[in-house]
């Protein structure tokens, strides 16, 4: 190599508004800086799918085996909130998609406008999911006070399940659908929450021109992110709220 | 490089004056705390490694000496149970899953694909600092009262014993994540980073081993690591999906353990595979026997080991279709492993074997590996299995493949590499007496396990009747072997650091690019960008010189 | 895997090519988006009528017409290069290795009752989870 000082390439930046970027000292080109970064994320993405996906295993078991909680249990949870979260999310995801394509094309303020909707859409998802665990704390469902108080051997009965109404007394270990529920929504939230705060971070970096045509990868890595926070929600959705 | 054509396009002379390295480069405290050098995370996860491995081994022979006696020596039951658990923790997560990626993996691949780092250097310093964050809250869950569970954690006892569960299960999901960007990093530097003209089939064996790990390593450590994030949830609020007095099933708990843990078993055994692949050629100095073969057939391992799972559960409980189709395709996982084994040998055979250190280690992995091998066959028939589950046949056999095997082709890549990491020549007497000690130690450490296991001993009894005594006493025994002989081999790798005698610039006479570089490495590893024109393990090439001259 | 090694892949250092780059048009964008609301609308109406045990079959299938839109437009994933497809692909071919092989214990063992038709009830209690089940 040519320029081996102990400094990479320098992509030059397309404007007065951006800055330029160096590409790592050992990569060769920023094609090769630009993919490896890529595929990184690709398989941290395949992670994701493999961790979220032994939940879904669990579900579709407990599914087989408890039909009728999972039934009556979906009926407890309030399936237009759930529909108008999945168009929050869908929103967002679209307003992402547009936000890295401005950063593509080099379009600073549009970039942020988008990034900054989907920091919202971030925002009001989570305003709806506290919505929803309130509903289920009013009803016993899943109370939160008594999350962590344990298991009641004589009653059989989890501490945090109290079923102030009764509505799932007719089948069998109640609690079942709520533990998987507030299991995967919480994880699922969590994933919400690092997606707002990876977007708040390249939100920063456009502020100060950092991304450009010439070097978007961190944008498109936390859009990416975005948009597997998404695609999950895609199939808990009609698992939890519409269960079949 | 007057004499041969070098395989690559590497200066190999330099000036005489002290040269410059990636040990000597810099010195703060700093500038090791927060490198983002390949070779020296390397190195740091060779001394963490290392001392939980040491951890480890002191933990298994106070099993060992407890079981002196057929009514135990030294603990309580209760505090036995936390003995053998620790054992295996140690061993299996702290040890044998990060060690050989971790260091030499981190050390060697990159060299050997003529790259200047990994893809993502500061994903591997995370990594190792997921770790080292791993390991502190496993000494943290002693701290508070230990754990008893064994290192497999199985539901509902782990749901209702009152130790510290929660703490250890969030470690080992601390050090899946530490694993899962490894093997990651891995994969991308391995696409990626290629020197030019290092095709896939000029890549050295040990990269492909390194490789198909990754990909296991990436595709089954999530579900290890929501499996113990479960657990963890039922014991904090009580989820009930593994917990049978609230609907949940613990089969489902083994299912999602052994999705991992088998390929786990691969995780940690491809990149001994690939270790034992370099050094047979090396040492033999003949080109490896079915190149391809072994590549392809680490792959295939890598995904045949997915589908044999269910062979740990054929007592737990599961459907008998589930077992017959887990029995039957167990088998499969033979033919790559026969493979290998047969090209190793193959390799060896009629080659000019230099019988120093690190090819007695390799040696005794054949001759150890291949009991260990067939010893899983045998317990993945069912109808064997049922009769020997749990007992000290099983102990031994997948001791014969972590300890024997993996351990040892451990030892032998660090022997290999050794004077490659540090320009510099440990004792070779000793080694060869230390190897000596730790194949006799380790046979009769095990041999006996396998034929008081036929015989109906079971695994993790902190007692027993008296008609087993002398196996045990014979384990035992060996196991103090197998003690001193690791001990020694600490004793001479530390004191050759002080010793500093040093190496040759190409100790063993390899060819591939770790060779050719400078020894010790310098921070980019090679002086020019390598251009590699020859096939791997072509023996032609080699540079007669630089097996003379000393190391910078 | 015909992925680019390293420098050999002719891009000289500094060109601002960025080799796969691709720029969707925001109509399509917005295609995508209305197609996924339509989607969603159909999930919740069709959870309204009751076809048996292909309820599941067609909740999941629309979900996975809805993750196929956003992966391959929204993520990118239909222009991005061969490994990325595979990589990311085969995480849930290998999910599936998990639901086939653990989903398919669970359902064999109720052939398992008719199979070992010579074993007590108690035996048949205590292996299979679902009888805790008063519901079947
Ligand atoms: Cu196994």
């Amino acid at each position: 190599m040519s320029h081996d000082d102990h400094h990479g390439v320098m992509i030059p930046a397309p404007g007065p508004e951006f800055v330029a970027h160096e590409v790592a000292h050992h990569f060769s080109t920023p094609v090769q800086e630009f993919q490896a970064g890529k595929l990184g994320f690709w398989l941290f993405l395949a992670t994701e799918i493999l961790l979220f996906g032994g939940l879904f295993a669990a579900y579709f078991y407990f599914h087989e085996v408890f039909p009728e909680t999972f039934r009556v249990g979906g009926q407890q949870l309030d399936w237009r909130l759930g529909a108008l979260n999945t168009s929050v999310l869908l929103l967002s995801s679209w307003t992402m998609a547009m936000g890295v394509r401005s950063a593509q094309t080099s379009q600073k303020s549009k970039t942020m406008i988008y990034l900054v909707l989907t920091v919202l859409g971030a925002l009001g998802f989570m305003v709806i999911k506290f919505i929803e665990y309130s509903a289920k704390n009013e009803h016993g469902l899943i109370v939160f006070s008594e999350l962590f108080s344990g298991y009641d051997e004589v009653t059989g009965q989890v501490a945090w399940f109290k079923d102030y109404h009764g509505v799932m007394k007719d089948v069998a270990h109640g609690h079942m659908f709520f533990a998987i529920y507030l299991t995967m929504t919480a994880i699922h939230g969590l994933h919400v929450i690092i997606g707002a705060i990876a977007i708040i971070y390249v939100l920063y970096g456009t502020s100060k021109g950092r991304y450009h045509a010439g070097y978007y990868l961190p944008v498109d890595l936390a859009g990416l992110y975005w948009h597997l926070v998404d695609l999950i929600w895609i199939f808990l959705f009609p698992l939890l709220y519409l269960v079949p | 490089m007057t004499t041969n054509t070098p395989a690559v396009d590497v200066q190999t002379t330099q000036p005489k004056a002290p040269r410059e390295n990636y040990l000597n480069c810099t010195t703060s405290f700093k500038s090791w705390a927060l490198t983002l050098d390949h070779k020296r995370i390397g190195l740091m996860y060779l001394i963490g490694t290392s001392l939980a491995f040491l951890a480890g081994g002191v933990f298994a022979l106070l099993v060992r000496l407890h079981l002196w006696e057929p009514e135990g020596m030294l603990f309580s039951n209760p505090t036995y149970n936390q003995i053998f658990t620790l054992h295996g923790a140690f061993m299996v997560f702290l040890f044998v899953i990060p060690a050989i990626p971790g260091s030499l993996g981190n050390i060697v691949m990159p060299l050997m694909v003529g790259a200047k780092d990994v893809a993502l250097p500061k994903l591997n310093l995370l990594s190792f600092y997921l770790w080292v964050i791993g390991a502190v809250m496993a000494v943290a869950a002693i701290v508070m009262g230990g754990f008893d569970t064994g290192w497999t954690f199985y539901a509902p006892y782990s749901l209702y014993t009152d130790q510290a569960v929660v703490t250890i299960g969030l470690a080992i999901f601390v050090l899946g994540f530490s694993s899962i960007f490894t093997g990651l990093n891995f994969i991308v530097t391995v696409h990626k980073l290629r020197a030019p003209g290092m095709t896939w089939f000029r890549m050295p064996l040990f990269v492909w081993a390194i490789y198909a790990t990754a990909i296991l390593q990436v595709l089954a450590t999530p579900v290890l690591g929501i499996t113990v994030l479960l657990v963890a949830f039922e014991r904090l609020y009580n989820v009930g999906i593994f917990d049978p007095r609230l609907g949940g099933d613990p089969v489902l708990f083994e299912h999602f353990f052994w999705f991992y843990s088998h390929p786990a078993v691969y995780i940690m055994v491809l990149p001994a595979f690939g270790i034992i692949s370099e050094l047979v050629t090396v040492h033999s100095r003949k080109p490896l026997f079915g190149y391809k073969l072994i590549a392809f057939s680490s792959i295939a391992i890598a995904i045949i080991s997915f589908l044999v799972w269910g062979h740990h559960m054929f007592t737990s409980g599961q459907s008998t279709y589930a077992m017959f189709a887990f029995s039957f395709l167990t088998f499969f996982v033979a033919i790559p492993t026969a493979i290998k084994e047969f090209s190793w040998v193959a390799t060896v055979w009629k080659g000019s074997v230099a019988l120093n250190s690190p090819m007695l280690y390799t040696l005794a992995f054949l001759i150890i590996f291949a009991i260990g091998g067939l010893t899983g066959v045998i317990l993945g028939a069912l109808n064997v299995d049922l009769h020997l589950h749990d007992t000290y046949f099983v102990v031994a056999h997948f001791h014969y493949v972590m300890m024997g095997s993996i351990a040892l082709a451990f030892f032998a890549g660090l022997h290999h590499w050794w004077p490659k990491m540090f320009g510099i020549m440990y004792n070779e007497f000793q080694a060869k007496i230390a190897c000596a000690l730790i194949f006799i130690g380790f046979n009769a450490t095990f041999l006996p396990q396998f034929v008081m296991g036929s015989r109906g001993m079971p695994r993790r009894y902190a007692t027993y009747v008296p008609e087993y005594a002398d196996y045990h006493k014979a384990s035992t025994i060996g196991a103090m072997i197998l003690g001193t002989g690791v001990a020694l081999m600490v004793f001479y790798l530390v004191a050759s650091l002080f010793i500093r005698k040093k190496a040759k610039q190409n100790q063993w006479g390899g060819v591939t690019l770790d060779w050719m570089c400078p020894t010790p490495p310098p921070h980019l590893n090679f002086d020019e960008e390598p251009q590699v024109v020859h096939e791997v393990y072509d023996y032609t090439t080699l540079d007669y010189e630089t097996l003379q001259r000393d190391c910078d | 895997m015909s992925d680019h090694t390293s420098t050999g892949d002719g891009h000289a250092p500094g060109e601002l090519d960025m080799g796969h780059h691709h720029v969707s048009s925001p109509a399509m964008f917005l295609s995508v988006l209305l197609a996924l609301l339509f989607l969603t609308f159909i999930t919740v109406v069709v959870a309204q009528f009751d076809f048996g045990s292909a309820n599941m079959l067609i909740a999941m299938g629309i979900a996975s017409i809805k993750a196929s839109l956003v992966i391959a437009f929204f993520m990118h994933l239909k222009y991005d290069t061969a490994i990325n497809k595979l990589v990311f692909m085969s995480s849930f071919l290998f999910l599936s290795l998990l639901f086939i092989f653990t989903l398919g214990d669970l359902f064999t063992r109720r052939l398992d009752h008719e199979l070992h038709t010579t074993k007590s009830p108690v035996d048949l209690e205590w292996s299979h989870p679902s009888t805790l089940d008063g519901d079947h």
